[in-house]
């Protein structure tokens, strides 16, 4: 891959979104590799601050799964 | 979430660099989905213009 | 509590001009629970202003700090080293914070990041309504509990104008006519006779009338006794 590497930061309810993708993984179903998943409690868990202190330490996109 | 974006414009950055979606635990392939169209979307937008130089070194220039 | 409104993050660049070390300072009373100027607050424009300077090409030291109360002079003594260490100081408190500030510290630039808007109260989730204008000479034990100075679009003091319709305000339908609202209360509570009283012209020197005001109080000055 010749162009930057992205990282897109995928804020997960763990009820909801990460089961998700935990069943996706169970699937063997392939997503792209940009995106970082962290489990969160619940959706309801994501301020501001979280997605500001994400964007500057550098990530390219976040995304609040829920 | 609009405040959010709302916020990233106000700073200078692209708002749709972030987003929400909802989808529920049994959605395996909502969530490739989204992922997908994420990258998608994000990889039109290119890299974060707060990253230093070094963060924005391609695979192949940092060696790997 | 004092209410206010944070200004938008363009005017507080202007306000920073080209300080190179800015601190932002947060409130922890009012503006906190009015969700202008807390640490929260403090933090997210700390980080806006960081990432927005850096997109401008010319990213500054931006860091935050939020005290008790940022009106008492204790309270603005344990950030001293961190004031005196930024070139200027943006404070997210009410003007009377950023005054305080101003006042302790003679030699440092200080700007506010918040319109400081009224006295008031959160009447529903993310809506606040005045309720106090410090007149300094309560008349609420005659009205019920409201206020016709703050709540009355022309202060009036002997009942309603004529342009009171059908409950609300004629300089604006969605404010509520306060006498109206006067009226309602003490015809509920059986009070209405309070109103029969004709009130005489309100000795205004109590508010701003008068000039900046002040109390003193010598039961709690130190050293009153011995004068």
């Amino acid at each position: 891959m010749d162009s930057p590497q992205l990282h897109i930061i995928a804020y997960c309810c763990e009820h909801c979104a990460y089961a998700a993708a935990d069943l996706a993984g169970g699937l063997r179903m392939q997503y792209p590799p940009e995106v970082k998943i962290v489990q969160i409690p619940c959706t309801g868990r994501i301020d501001v601050l979280t997605v500001l202190r994400a964007i500057e330490d550098g990530a390219d996109g976040v995304m609040a799964a829920g | 979430m609009a405040h959010i974006q709302d916020l990233l414009t106000a700073i200078g950055l692209e708002p749709d660099r972030a987003q929400m979606f909802n989808m529920s635990a049994a959605m395996a392939s909502a969530f490739v989905t989204v992922a997908q169209e994420m990258t998608e979307r994000i990889a039109r937008l290119g890299p974060n213009p707060l990253r230093g130089p070094l963060d924005t070194l391609t695979d192949s220039e940092r060696g790997e | 509590m004092i209410v206010a409104e944070q200004k938008s993050l363009d005017e507080i660049k202007s306000l920073i001009g080209d300080a190179e070390r800015v601190l932002v300072v947060g409130c922890g009373t009012c503006v906190t629970v009015c969700f202008a100027g807390g640490a929260r607050e403090a933090a997210i424009v700390a980080a806006s202003l960081r990432m927005a300077t850096k997109l401008d090409g010319n990213g500054k030291d931006v860091t935050d700090v939020t005290v008790q109360r940022q009106c008492e002079w204790e309270y603005l003594d344990e950030i001293a080293e961190q004031i005196e260490g930024a070139d200027l100081v943006l404070s997210l408190g009410c003007g009377i914070g950023v005054q305080a500030i101003a006042e302790h510290f003679p030699r440092k630039w200080v700007v506010p990041g918040l319109n400081t808007s009224f006295m008031g109260l959160p009447t529903e989730q993310g809506v606040w309504a005045e309720r106090c204008a410090a007149c300094g000479d309560c008349v609420l034990g005659l009205t019920g509990g409201i206020c016709p100075i703050a709540r009355c679009s022309k202060s009036l003091l002997n009942g309603p104008c004529g342009g009171s319709e059908g409950g609300h305000c004629e300089i604006n339908p969605d404010i509520p006519c306060a006498w109206q609202l006067i009226y309602d209360r003490l015809s509920a509570l059986g009070k209405l006779d309070l109103l029969m009283a004709i009130q005489p012209p309100k000795n205004w020197k109590t508010s701003r009338d008068g000039g900046p005001r002040k109390i003193v109080r010598d039961d709690l000055r130190l050293g009153a006794e011995e004068e």
